[in-house]
């Protein structure tokens, strides 16, 4: 971890946690600082790791580099991601490794280490099969994907629809909410849209409020911009026709996929999504749209006007994703080796 | 200020000094910081202790944190520009307990040295502090006598509120903490075989060692002293705890030479109960003055047991101690806004 720093992976572990204590283990959250600036320190920054113990612990599970070179028996990697500077993001802009001689010995630094653990390392998952492929194609083992879960099911419980698709989620360029709002000048007045979620800048909430004003879709689109609770978010999801979610090119299912299913709703999606085509199949489960406001349009209007249709979808949705066993009682047993 | 809290932990295993960061955090951050706690696990092993401190030396934390509160050792050993230091023990068996029979250490030449060079880096890593605080008066002295380090004395305050409840002082004495051997509710119990009045003992915690609480039951048992007696062998709640002292006679806490006076002291001095302890239970004597806020007697059944009767038969003793007990917390300045302003100044 990065002191002050709280995401994605933050949020897995505390969840993790949580579960592995509904399951009545006693479980700990380590969060140990790893510092990757200055990059020639990176190999100090190993060797800091391996001083480490840990004491009174039956079982570790790690999750991060460089945590899971800690010398511990009895250990089980559930890679969230390794150090990517050294892998796939070598060669691209993001990279704080330098392409001379230095950078190269501190990235052949990680990929060594990397490699001794994995090779020895039989109790190894990752959390999506995009970084199974990674691991495969870098360091050339096969680790099976046990994707995170979504923490809060009781709340997807589904409901009556009423007059509205919701958008769901962080805002940004990258999910996409402003072509949704772009279509909904093609649909006809009744149609309802609801974007739900805290924009992740200032220019993102701009750019669908210009939007709105500029197509006059004032009444029919709710632009609801801020941080939801769990429970209103849910509330939202449970009484939408169905849930729209058009990242691009995402890695993983994306909790939205799942609540949505989870509650019965049919998803909106486009054919540039990534993963989350795997669970949402055009005229099945949800409809998948070309990523520009026509198209979208289309398939809004689809599920709008034929509530019949969208509940059958919501309903294939929802056994597809049951039939995943996408939870933390199954993930957790496969970590602890119970199944 | 971005400050960091550094502080070694034992997975799975609770302390005083969890309490004190987890309450400090809060603390810090209603005073207008930004806080991160980094707790870093530790093995106490002496096999492999000195490299397990020198990785803690190695993190580079002057990039992230303007301040740092080093607070269960090793974290003392960081490096940072600014740090500070609150420290509540040494490792103890290379320190005061050396000589003692707690230490199986064997005196090599191996050992001896390795003793030598620890003492050397807890000195170094304790001078490059911009200030060094300790619990208690005990380990304040204790670092003055082995690292020549001046510590000023910073004492824990309870977490949660301290406004307790305080009712009029019952026949019952209340020993809550946990069930060991060295925290002598042995000491206690059979000091109520010494009483004369009616008095009653009520024991309350976990305990680790059912061996030790299997004497107790059955020094109870054959000393027919199971109406006087109370054993609870559970973990009480919050609320529970603070309904008991508020109608208890007074709170005994008699460990052996402890460290620091303990939360037992503090919790019953809040609730305005004077605090029945004994000469050798170590910082507890830094709280409780004889005759003002509670009673210290000699190590023994008889004494305990005439002081137990005493606070039974004079309930004006009894809550004038206890309003001793509850002016002694300020006295001592146990407050979280000082500990606050102490450790950022």
């Amino acid at each position: 971890m990065a002191p002050f720093v709280w995401g994605g992976a933050e949020e897995l572990a505390v969840h993790f946690v949580r579960n592995l204590r509904i399951m009545g283990h006693e479980a700990e959250l380590l969060r140990l600082p790893f510092q990757w600036d200055p990059f020639d320190n990176i190999p100090a920054e190993i060797a800091r790791f391996k001083t480490m113990r840990l004491p009174n612990v039956d079982r570790v599970i790690s999750m991060k580099f460089p945590a899971y070179l800690l010398p511990i028996e009895n250990q089980t990697t559930w890679l969230i991601h390794q150090y990517r500077q050294a892998y796939d993001l070598w060669s691209s802009p993001y990279s704080n490794l330098p392409h001379d001689w230095r950078g190269e010995l501190v990235r052949d630094v990680i990929r060594s280490h990397d490699d001794h653990y994995f090779v020895n390392q039989r109790k190894l998952f990752t959390i999506s099969s995009e970084v199974s492929r990674r691991l495969k194609e870098f360091n050339g083992v096969d680790a099976p994907a046990l994707r995170a879960p979504i923490n809060d099911p009781h709340l997807f419980i589904g409901g009556d629809s009423y007059d509205y698709i919701i958008a769901p989620g962080r805002i940004n360029a990258s999910k996409r909410q402003y072509l949704l709002v772009e279509a909904m000048q093609y649909l006809p007045s009744t149609a309802r849209l609801i974007v739900a979620g805290p924009p992740e800048t200032e220019a993102d909430a701009m750019r669908l409020r210009n939007s709105v004003a500029e197509f006059n879709l004032e009444d029919r689109v709710i632009l609801d911009m801020r941080f939801l609770d769990r429970e209103e978010l849910a509330e939202y999801v449970n009484h939408a026709v169905a849930v729209a979610y058009l990242p691009y090119h995402e890695d993983s299912y994306g909790y939205v996929t799942m609540e949505a299913f989870q509650a019965s709703k049919p998803v909106i999606t486009t054919c540039d999504a990534g993963e989350l085509l795997e669970l949402v199949t055009d005229e099945h489960t949800g409809l998948v749209a070309e990523p520009d406001p026509q198209s979208l349009a289309a398939c809004i209007a689809q599920l709008f006007y034929d509530r019949k249709q969208a509940a059958e979808m919501g309903a294939a949705g929802h056994a597809l994703w049951r039939s995943k066993n996408i939870t933390w009682e199954a993930n957790i047993s496969t970590l602890l080796g119970l199944d | 200020m971005k400050i960091g809290v550094i502080s070694s932990m034992v997975p799975h295993i609770d302390g005083g000094y969890r309490m004190f960061v987890n309450q400090l955090v809060p603390e810090l951050e209603r005073a207008g910081h930004v806080v991160e706690v980094v707790w870093l696990p530790f093995s106490s092993d002496p096999k492999t202790m000195l490299s397990e401190m020198l990785g803690f030396r190695m993190m580079n934390l002057d990039d992230i944190f303007d301040l740092v509160i080093c607070c269960r050792p090793p974290a003392h050993v960081v490096k940072h520009r600014r740090k500070v230091v609150w420290f509540i023990h040494h490792e103890r068996v290379f320190y005061d307990l050396w000589d003692s029979e707690h230490n199986t250490i064997p005196k090599s030449a191996y050992w001896k040295g390795f003793r030598a060079q620890l003492m050397r880096a807890d000195t170094k890593c304790l001078r490059e502090a911009h200030a060094v605080f300790s619990n208690s008066q005990v380990v304040a002295d204790r670092l003055m006598a082995f690292n020549a380090i001046a510590a000023e004395v910073l004492y824990p305050p309870l977490a949660g509120d301290v406004q307790f409840d305080s009712n009029a002082h019952g026949a019952e004495l209340a020993f809550v903490c946990r069930i060991e051997e060295h925290k002598r509710q042995h000491l206690a119990v059979k000091a109520m075989s010494f009483t004369k009045s009616p008095v009653r003992l009520r024991i309350a915690g976990r305990s680790q060692n059912p061996n030790y609480l299997e004497s107790l039951q059955s020094f109870v048992e054959l000393n027919r002293l199971r109406d006087r007696i109370t054993l609870d062998h559970r973990w009480i709640s919050e609320g529970e705890k603070r309904h008991l002292l508020a109608n208890a006679l007074g709170v005994v806490y008699i460990p052996v030479d402890d460290d620091s006076y303990g939360y037992p002291t503090l919790e019953g001095a809040c609730a305005e109960r004077p605090i029945v302890t004994v000469s050798d239970a170590g910082g507890v004597g830094e709280f409780v003055e004889d005759g003002i806020s509670g009673l210290i007697t000699a190590p023994t059944p008889e004494a305990l047991g005439e002081a137990f009767d005493r606070l039974w038969d004079d309930r004006m003793l009894a809550a004038k101690l206890g309003e001793g007990a509850l002016r002694r917390i300020n006295e001592l300045s146990i407050r979280w806004d000082h500990v606050v302003a102490r450790l950022t100044a």
